[in-house]
Order: C-alpha cells, then structure tokens, then sequence
C-alpha cells in the first residue's frame, strides 16, 4: 500500500480537510444541523388546535349545539364566531383562519322539518397540513351532526336506539395506516429530507474537494503523490472523506431509530449498511459529473440542481408514479431514492429483503459506475485549467 | 462641503456602482447561471414535476371474504371512485400482503365473511381498509375517497332501510339525510399538489438564486482582492452607503423581469391559481426583492471562495421552505424556528405572495408580512453596510500589509 502511495494520498487528503473550515462545515455542520432542524420542527407529530372561524346565521340551540361540538374537537379552535360569510373570507385572506364553518339560516326548524338545510365548511388549501386537516375536522362535525339530528327524530318515533346506529351506517371503514398507527408527519420527512441533504452535501463537498485540486492547480502534485495513478489518487482522496460520512451517518441513524423511534420494523443493520451505502454512492456520483465537466463551477451547478431536485424524487407526498414518466426516469439516478426506498421497505413495513433487495444493489451500481469517466478526469488533472 | 453636492456625490457615486455591478454581472457566466437561468428554469422544472397534481387511479387489493351480491356491489362501486383502482381479487390477506410488499398495491381492502348478513340485519358492516403508509398522499386519497364511498352507500342502503321500518314520511325525497354537508376548498379548489406548492417555491427561488447569485459575487471579489494585494480591480470606490445601495438597486432591476415571468407567466402557463392582482403582489414582493438583496451583501464576509455559496447556502434552500410554515404551520413551531423564519424574507414573502395570488386577498389584508418586509429591508440594510465596512478595513490592512512588506524588500 506504501509503495503505491496510498497512506501519502490519505495524509495529503487529511491536511488538506483540516485546513479549510469548508470541510468542516460542509460534511458535519450542516448535514447534523439540517437533522436536528427537521427532528426538533416536526418533533409535535401532529399539529392540533388549528384556528378556524364559525359563520352562525341561525342561533338555534341546535346550531349552537354545532358550534360547541366544532369547540370541543380537538383539531380545531373557534378563534372568531363571524357574523356573515365576507367576514370570515377576510379572516381566511389575512390568514388569521385556516377554514371556517357555516350554518344557515332556519336551520334547525329546516332539519326538523324535512327540508334538508346544507352545512357548508370551507378550508384553505393554500396550506397542505392545517387545510387538510381542517377538512377532516369539519367533516367529521357535520356526518356527527347529520347523525344526531336522525337519531333524535327516530328515538323519538319509537325506534329502537340500538339499531340506529346500524340503520344509519350500514357500511363503516377501518382504516388503518399500517406501520405509522399515529399518522406522525415527521416518519415521512424527517427521513428522507435529512437524508437528500446529506445526499447533497456529499455530493458537494466531493466536488469541492476534487475539483478545488483542479481550481488551485494542485492537481498534478496530488497525482504524482498517488504515482500517477488515478484509482489511488481517488480512492486516497475519498476514503477519509467517506470515513466522517459514515461517522454522521451513523449518528443519524440513531437519530431516527435511537432517540426519535422512528418505526423499525425490519433489520437496523441493513438500514445502517444503507446508508453507508448512500454515502459511497453519492461520492461516486458527484466523482462521475467531476469526470464528465472537470470544472468547479460546472461540477458544482449540476450536483446542486440535481441534489435539490432529488428532494422532490424522495419524500414529501407525491409519489413518483404519478409524475410525468420522463421526470419520474429521472428520480432513478438519484442514490437517495434507493435509500428511500430501503426505509419504507425495511425499517417502516419490516418487509423481508427479497422485497427491497434490489434496491440495495442499486446503491451498489453507482461506485461501479463512476470508474468509466475516469481516464477523463486524469487528463482534466494532467492539465488543470481553471475556468471561473 | 455643501450638503447638496455631497448628496449629488452619493448618488454618482450610486450610479457607478450600479453601471459597474451590472458589467460585472454580465460578464460572470457563472453569477447569470444564479441570476437569469435559475428563476427562468427551475420554475418549469418543478411545475412538470408536481403537475400531474392529483394521485389518481391508487392500485388495491381486495380480499372478498363474503362472496355475495353486496359484497360485489361494494367492490364495484369502489372503483368507480377516480382514486381507487382495483389491481387484483386476492383469495386470502397473505396474497394481497405479497402484492403490497411488491409495491403493486398499496391498499387492501378487506370484506369481512359477514358482511351481507350484518347489512340484511340491519347491523354496520364493518370493512377493514389497510393503506400503505409511505406516502402521506396516498393515506390522504384513500381517507377521503372512502369517505365519500360510505356517504354513497349509507344513501343507498339507509334510505332503503328507513323505508322498510315505514318511516318515508321522515325522508325527503331526493335527500337520504336531513342534514346535507358541502365541502368547500379556497385557494387550491383542486386540492393539487402543484397548486399547493408551486407559489412558494416560485418565492423561494426568487430568494434562494439572488443570494447565490450576491454570494459568488462577493466570494469572487475576495479572490480577486487576495490575489491583488488587498484590491479588488474590478471594484469602484465609493463610500458604504452608496455602494451597498447600488448594488441592491442592480439587482433589482435586473430580478424585475424575472418576478414578473416568475409570479405572473409561470401561473398562466401552467394553470396554477392566479386569482390575486398584479398591483397587488408585485407592490407586495419588492421590499423582499430590497431585503433579500441587502441580506446578501451581509452574508459577503462569510464567502472566501467563488465556489462558497454552495457548500453555504443550497442547502439552506429546503429548511426555508419549511420553515415559512407552507406545509406546517408556523404556530406549531418551536420559538427558536418562528423566530428563524421571522428574519428570513422569503417566509414573508411566502405568506403574502400565497394568499394574494390564491385567495385573492390585498396588501391591506396582509399589512403584517408587508411590514415586516420593509422591516427587514432597513435591518438589513444596516447590516449590509457594516459588512461592507468591514470588508474595507480588511482590505486596507492588506494593503497597508502589503506596502510595508514591499518597502522592506
């Protein structure tokens, strides 16, 4: 190993991180503090008591019996009671509401009289979580309300209460979200939004460190350090990198299943050995744009856009199945999409591998992959040309 | 000196800033990378990315346990639903697991043995649904998609059943309920996921790609004074006031034709919500455009290299979209990010930019964001010229450094 230069590549690598705050910044810092900032924002799982407005055109007892049943939930809080329709749009405009709740005129003499009065509720899509969540709450008033208006007129007829309930709902779904029971909002971002931007940082930091070599024209030296030979040069130059990742990695996995329990439902060794894979990967990845365009600005432009880009490719909610097939081709060449996908199989549903095993393979594809562009980078290297 | 004249000398030395700001720019192949293909690419990109909109057609298994006449019903009229797509019949639930674990389904909708006889009996049926939960658009889909299913089979099958314990008289005739309920949805009528999303992250970009944009600038400057001694060649000297000012008017100007493609074509090109008035939002967007500007110019001390903005500030990009409350709330935030988010102008920008151009609304409705951009517009002004102040202290040491170093030679 000596003798090919290898240990004088690593020590060269290991002087050249420490000199820089770049590195440090780059490949600790940040990815531990993006982790952090998603853990600690989402940490409330759910967000509760979201402010609404109540629009009460009636003032029966039966509407405000509505009115506290939309009090009591614990979705919401009736932070105004509106007196007309405009009033609560110009709550919902300057965003002091998410959604609000009308009752009509004559309600109550209208649903005791047969003539089917209409409860409109109205949320603000504007904003995913609080407008969806908003919905559900509103909807869930108005079939309790619906309900009871029938159950009291049948009880009242003489029916028996107890088949009411069946009379009423004939046909009742049990949902039920497997593997994340508590619909936690953080199991779906934390992971894959901390994941893609370690991704990223990765990706940037070996292009910092590869293509800086080619900015400050030291990369015919780091050449000669590796005896002219461009897998030590590369593989020396890496490794020490790849060694911090796998160190914030690690730290991150335990983030997540250690202090966070985050559902795993399958085999953490495997998740680890992930995204130790994930690390290796993107390195080979952003070595592969390196060695196709061996210039800083260049290297730099593409990882960005593809690392922010793969965000959308790996979590949130849109599944890529439903975007355009062109774009959706796309999210394959992103390493974290595999990791994602290992996640969901592995730690989230405890699939057994044979379901996800693919997947693991894929993150193997890349390393293998970034070999076939290297004669180029060794040229780019033999002649460092910097073009700002 | 006659304070006309040292105001007139401010505002030339303003101009010369602006005019060698712009020069610069122009021949910074990558700072119009930032400044002119990231607000007129990124938008499409994103757009084709969410622009399918609405999860349609999700694959499910179904387990029919009962094998009946109303169980069949059931299965049909889940999917004439526009979300649900029955991939597969399954014999038994370990089949349909194996479906899932494939990722060719990602519902299974169980029916239980007894389900006719509880319907005949007048009893609820109980049907168990199991959604695939590692995406939250789908779980959301299928909540509401079987929702409606029951309203739709408790109309049918109540309506039946109130008849037949010979209460019609209770019933209306087009109604299976007393009481109807109507959903209604503001802003993103669609529910659309590009609908949702696009309008922020249009702020955002106009945000994130100035901030490169200043940032390489100023990490280029650097190298530039390094290499020169302690002087950047391509600069102009003029007082701090003045050349901090120039430079946001630049930029401004040059971000004026991409806010308007970014906040006004990209909507119609694409059929995004677009309700709100252009007196509206772009009066709204301009203290942002000043405040991002002069945060920039803040940050120009922190950037030693050209290259710094990205190890810097990309990765930025994906915490300010969640921290300008566009997918969680704001109050639901701890302080520590309410308080991050307070200082960043995109999350204001966000706020009053959505609800104008989705819920129609005006600068008056969102006095609260509008002031507090132009709050952040002074703050950081002041900020931007202490950062130029300290830049040219340190260049004068290098300076004074490199003379006195060249004397003893």
């Amino acid at each position: 190993m000596a003798s090919l230069g290898f240990i004088d590549g690593v020590r060269r690598e290991i002087a050249r991180m420490g000199s820089r705050p770049a590195y440090l910044i780059g490949m600790i810092i940040i990815p531990l503090a993006v982790t952090l900032f998603f853990v600690s924002l989402l940490s409330e799982g759910l967000a509760q008591r979201l402010p609404t407005a109540v629009v009460d055109y009636d003032h029966s007892p039966m509407s405000r019996q509505v009115t506290r049943t939309i009090e009591a939930s614990q979705l919401m809080d009736v932070r105004y009671h509106a007196e007309s329709y405009d009033k609560a749009m110009e709550k919902v405009r300057s965003g002091e509401v998410f959604g609000f709740f009308v009752i009509p005129a004559n309600f109550e003499s209208d649903a005791l009289g047969g003539r089917t009065p209409t409860l409109e509720y109205f949320s603000n899509m504007t904003y995913f979580v609080p407008g969806t969540l908003v919905t559900k709450g509103f909807k869930t008033v108005a079939v309790t309300t619906s309900g009871g208006v029938v159950r009291n007129t049948l009880v009242s007829l003489g029916v028996d209460p107890e088949r009411i309930g069946g009379m009423l709902q004939p046909v009742v779904f049990d949902i039920n979200p497997l593997a994340n029971p508590w619909m936690n909002y953080s199991i779906y971002l934390t992971p894959s939004y901390t994941m893609a931007t370690y991704a990223l940082m990765i990706m940037l930091m070996t292009v910092l460190s590869v293509c800086g070599e080619i900015k400050d024209g030291t990369s015919r030296q780091w050449l000669a350090t590796a005896k002219g030979r461009i897998s030590v040069a590369l593989l020396s130059k890496l490794l020490p990198h790849t060694i911090v990742y796998w160190a914030v990695g690690l730290f991150i996995t335990w983030v997540f299943f250690g202090w966070q329990h985050f559902p795993m439902n399958g085999s953490l060794g495997w998740m680890i050995a992930a995204t130790f894979l994930l690390a290796v990967a993107s390195q080979a990845f952003a070595l592969f744009v390196c060695s196709a365009l061996p210039n800083p600005r260049m290297a730099f432009s593409v990882c960005s856009l593809f690392g922010v880009l793969s965000y959308s490719f790996t979590g949130f909610a849109m599944p890529v199945d439903n975007m355009y097939g062109a774009i959706a081709a796309f999210s394959w060449t992103a390493p974290v999409r595999y990791w994602f996908l290992v996640f969901s199989g592995n730690a989230l549903n405890g699939y057994p591998m044979y379901y996800w095993r693919l997947y693991m393979a894929g993150l193997l594809v890349f390393p293998m992959l970034c070999w076939v562009l290297a004669r180029r980078l060794k040229k780019a290297m033999l002649n460092p040309v910097y073009i700002p | 000196m006659n304070p006309f004249r040292k105001i007139a000398g401010g505002f030339s030395a303003m101009a010369r800033v602006f005019g060698n700001e712009l020069r610069t720019i122009i021949h910074d192949p990558g700072v119009l990378l930032f400044f002119v293909a990231l607000p007129l690419v990124y938008p499409i990109i994103y757009t084709l990315i969410y622009n399918e909109e609405l999860v349609r057609e999700i694959p499910v298994a179904v387990v029919d346990n009962s094998m009946t006449a109303e169980s069949r019903q059931l299965v049909r009229m889940a999917s004439a639903s526009p979300t649900i797509e029955i991939y597969a019949q399954c014999p038994n639930m370990a089949d349909a697991k194996r479906l899932m674990a494939e990722r060719k389904v990602f519902g299974i909708m169980e029916i239980p043995a007894n389900y006719s006889k509880e319907i005949g009996n007048g009893r609820s049926a109980h049907v168990t649904f199991y959604s695939e939960m590692s995406r939250l658009l789908r779980y959301r889909d299928f909540v509401s998609a079987l929702a409606d299913l029951q309203i739709e089979m408790t109309g049918e099958i109540a309506k039946q059943r109130i008849e037949n314990a010979g209460m019609e008289s209770f019933l209306s005739a087009e109604a299976s309920l007393p009481v109807r309920s109507q959903s209604n949805f503001l802003g993103d009528t669609q529910q659309g996921f590009a609908s949702f999303v696009i309008p922020g992250i249009l702020i955002l970009i106009l945000q994130q790609s100035m901030l490169l944009g200043i940032a390489m600038l100023a990490g280029t400057s650097r190298e530039r004074r390094r290499r020169n001694g302690g002087i950047d060649p391509l600069g102009v000297v003029a007082p701090p006031l003045a050349t901090v000012w120039g430079r946001t008017l630049c930029y401004t100007t040059v971000y004026a034709a991409f806010t308007l493609y970014d906040l006004h074509i990209v909507p119609l090109m694409f059929n995004l919500p677009h309700f709100g008035s252009a007196t509206e939002y772009l009066p709204f967007i301009l203290p942002m455009l000043l405040a991002t500007a002069f945060l920039g110019q803040s940050l120009a001390p922190f950037m030693r290299e050209r290259e710094s903005p990205f190890i810097l500030i990309v990765a930025t990009s994906v915490v300010f979209l969640f921290i300008s409350g566009l997918t969680w709330p704001r109050y639901a935030m701890m302080p520590l990010w309410r308080a991050l988010g307070d200082i960043i102008p995109a999350t204001w920008g966000i706020e009053g930019f959505v609800r104008i151009n989705n819920n129609a609304a005006t600068i008056a409705d969102n006095t609260r964001p509008y002031l507090w951009l132009w709050g952040l517009t002074v703050l950081y002004m002041c900020t931007a010229i202490a950062a130029q102040m300290l830049i040219e202290r340190r260049e004068n040491r290098k300076r004074t450094q490199c003379a006195g170093s060249s004397q003893v030679d």
